[in-house]
């Protein structure tokens, strides 16, 4: 037995009160728990180093050069791109509307662009936007480990899509859909076009909850309701894989990303409404020693204006949604 | 009632050797009906339709050349192009695997092919491989109307996907994902390679439980046990939609559809078991007075191979697998 943990990607796990890890997925399916001795084995990453539990604990010095970059974790987060209710100006929120061939060419593109970046893990919200942005990147992904999209709806569901091969779940990065990762739920103004939500709102009424924090449309979610659910999903899930040096990848939505965005930058309220996320160019955070350090984008890390808006950029913008037919949520 | 005007009819000519792909897809020509006395509406902009109830038992010979048309309804049936299993050899069954490139291209390919024929309502299997194909099929579709996949796994995911508009649920065409529509679960063969299963199990085994009908492998179904469940949901969800007018899309894999094929075409076991479908090149069969009616592809009619192999065909095939690499779905 004592090959098989070498060999599977082993991930020390911090203490956790999760039910069902997704890194699990990558070991024997009966086995015993992980016991309280640790072993990170990056066997796929660029780097290979074996450490034992005392380089886990963020606070801890790490004396030498190659034992620091394991405790390093990539983390990159991809806004899907056009849908065919953005392309119609639709307010879509949580209505499952698919890409459009131009959203189709962006996350093709976004995945070219992370193409090198190791990836061990993938989060994605519900809905099939953001699962097709994932799944189409990944198809340019230079190492060829294949997605697998884990099923836990049911017993049934689990127990049908079991992998029997170790070899191949090694070569398998997990994928877990989470409907706390959703876009913003949007209420009574899901499926209205801009002028149906004016005529039945009023003009202004619309442009307060689209650009409040804490203000939600009927029946829908603010920023804030938004925020509170996909950060604690993002600290109670996806930060300890990170902790464990896995790679991950987000693929999900403008407010659901920058709510996280907000939590890994400390961004302020106002700052988070001003926040624009390009759609098709990832994101790249590192995520070492239990902070997130901003790489911008793959592509271009000095481009400052590549994911956020500044202060005066947001409030010329706001200008322009005024009288403008910008789309919408 | 303008709207009556503007429904898409499926134009079946007297002549039995029409096919859609003769008669096209005309929406003026529907103008023209509204001069001739009509007993009903067909109304196909909003998900009713209602019409004369008289016209929907089998046995009634329909006089009027107008009054047939609204007896009908298309369906069309959409295997699944290349998934990153296929590519490397694993068997597949219900593990959760994405397309590949070629996947993506052949699902494009088949929207073109049927972006002329009318589609209401659009069921696939749960697995993202299917899902994925009927989004980037209906990309290519003529009509516009936006798919829109149903969320019924909580009370959270229904409210949260509601539509608020009217207008736009008329536009919408809704997609229900159904496990019951999954590949043929493979058991303990899932994940493994053709050596592995060999070396495993023994060659002679595996090849029977790939070509058999009703011996399953180690903890999968057989053939005969995937076509009950598939057949099954399509007897109780499916036909009726079908015998209430709507065109209907079904996006799923080899042994489902296979299934599905056996019931409309009436195969015996032997014969299914020979039956090999297409990927990438959709099935089309017209739903009229409770009978199916094979149209072959939407692109050659006449091309006999297209979509089936002859027996000799798939006895030749048979003796090539042996020798060759490529492993089912």
């Amino acid at each position: 037995m004592a090959t098989t943990t070498m060999s599977h990607q082993a991930i020390g796990s911090i203490v956790s009160h999760r039910p069902f890890k997704a890194s699990q997925f990558l070991k024997e399916p009966l086995n015993v728990p992980m016991k309280s001795k640790r072993f990170k084995i990056e066997a796929t990453a660029s780097q290979i180093s074996v450490v034992d539990n005392t380089f886990l604990s963020p606070s801890k010095n790490r004396p030498q050069e190659s034992k620091k970059n394991s405790n390093e974790a990539a983390l990159i987060l991809i806004r899907h791109g056009e849908s065919l209710w953005n392309e119609k100006n639709l307010f879509t929120g949580c209505v499952d509307v698919p890409l459009t061939q131009k959203g189709v060419g962006e996350a093709i593109e976004a995945g070219k662009k992370i193409s090198n970046i190791p990836v061990d893990l993938i989060f994605t919200s519900s809905l099939i936007r953001a699962q097709m942005t994932a799944m189409l990147a990944m198809t340019q992904h230079r190492r060829k480990k294949v997605p697998i999209i884990l099923h836990n709806e049911s017993v049934k569901a689990k127990t049908w899509s079991h992998v029997f091969s170790e070899e191949t779940r090694k070569q398998s990065i997990p994928v877990i859909a989470a409907w706390q990762l959703n876009e913003r739920m949007y209420g009574e103004l899901q499926g209205l076009n801009k002028k149906e939500t004016a005529e039945r709102y009023g003009t202004q009424q619309v442009h307060e909850w689209r650009r409040s924090y804490e203000i939600p449309p009927p029946k829908g979610e603010s920023l804030e309701m938004c925020a509170e659910r996909a950060v604690a999903y993002f600290e109670d899930n996806i930060k300890p894989e990170l902790a464990s040096g896995n790679n991950v990848m987000i693929a999900a939505h403008g407010n659901s990303l920058r709510s996280i965005i907000m939590y890994l930058d400390d961004l302020t309220s106002q700052e988070v409404t001003t926040l624009d996320l390009s759609t098709g160019v990832p994101l790249l955070y590192i995520f070492k020693e239990g902070k997130f350090m901003k790489r911008g984008s793959p592509v271009g890390p000095t481009e400052a204006g590549v994911y956020a808006y500044t202060k005066r950029l947001a409030q010329y913008r706001e200008k322009l949604d005024a009288a403008s037919q910008a789309t919408l949520d | 009632m303008a709207t009556a005007t503007f429904h898409q009819s499926i134009v079946s000519f007297a002549s039995p050797s029409s096919t859609i792909s003769q008669c096209g897809f005309k929406i003026d020509s529907s103008l023209s009906f509204t001069s001739k006395k009509i007993n009903f509406c067909k109304i196909k902009a909003m998900a009713s339709v209602s019409y004369n109830n008289t016209l929907l038992s089998p046995s009634k010979t329909i006089p009027d050349n107008s009054l047939k048309k609204s007896n009908e309804a298309a369906l069309i049936l959409i295997r699944h192009g290349e998934s990153l299993w296929n590519e490397k050899n694993l068997f597949t069954g219900c593990v959760d695997v994405p397309l590949t490139e070629k996947g993506v291209e052949e699902a494009i390919e088949a929207g073109k092919r049927i972006s002329n024929i009318p589609v209401d309502v659009i069921f696939t299997s749960s697995l993202i491989r299917a899902q994925m194909t009927a989004m980037l099929a209906m990309i290519q579709h003529r009509r516009k109307k936006v798919p829109i996949i149903l969320h019924d796994e909580s009370e959270q995911a229904k409210t949260w996907s509601q539509v608020f508009s009217d207008e736009t649920k008329n536009q919408s065409i809704p997609v229900i994902p159904a496990w019951q529509l999954n590949e043929r679960m493979y058991g303990e063969l899932q994940g493994l390679n053709k050596q592995e299963t060999a070396e495993r199990y023994g060659k002679q085994q595996v090849h029977e439980w790939r070509r058999s009908y009703d011996i399953p492998p180690p903890k999968g179904e057989s053939l005969e046990m995937c076509a009950e469940r598939a057949v099954a949901y399509f007897q109780d969800n499916i036909e009726p939609k079908l015998a209430a007018g709507k065109n209907v899309m079904i996006a799923a894999h080899g042994n489902s559809l296979r299934s599905i094929i056996m019931y409309l075409d009436k195969l015996t076991c032997q014969e299914v078991i020979s039956l090999e479908l297409s990927t990438g090149i959709p099935l089309l069969y017209i739903f009229k007075e409770g009978k199916f009616m094979k149209r072959g592809s939407p692109v050659g009619p006449t091309e006999a191979g297209v979509y089936a192999y002859t027996k000799r065909l798939a006895q030749y095939r048979q003796k090539l697998e042996e020798d060759s690499e490529v492993i089912c779905s």
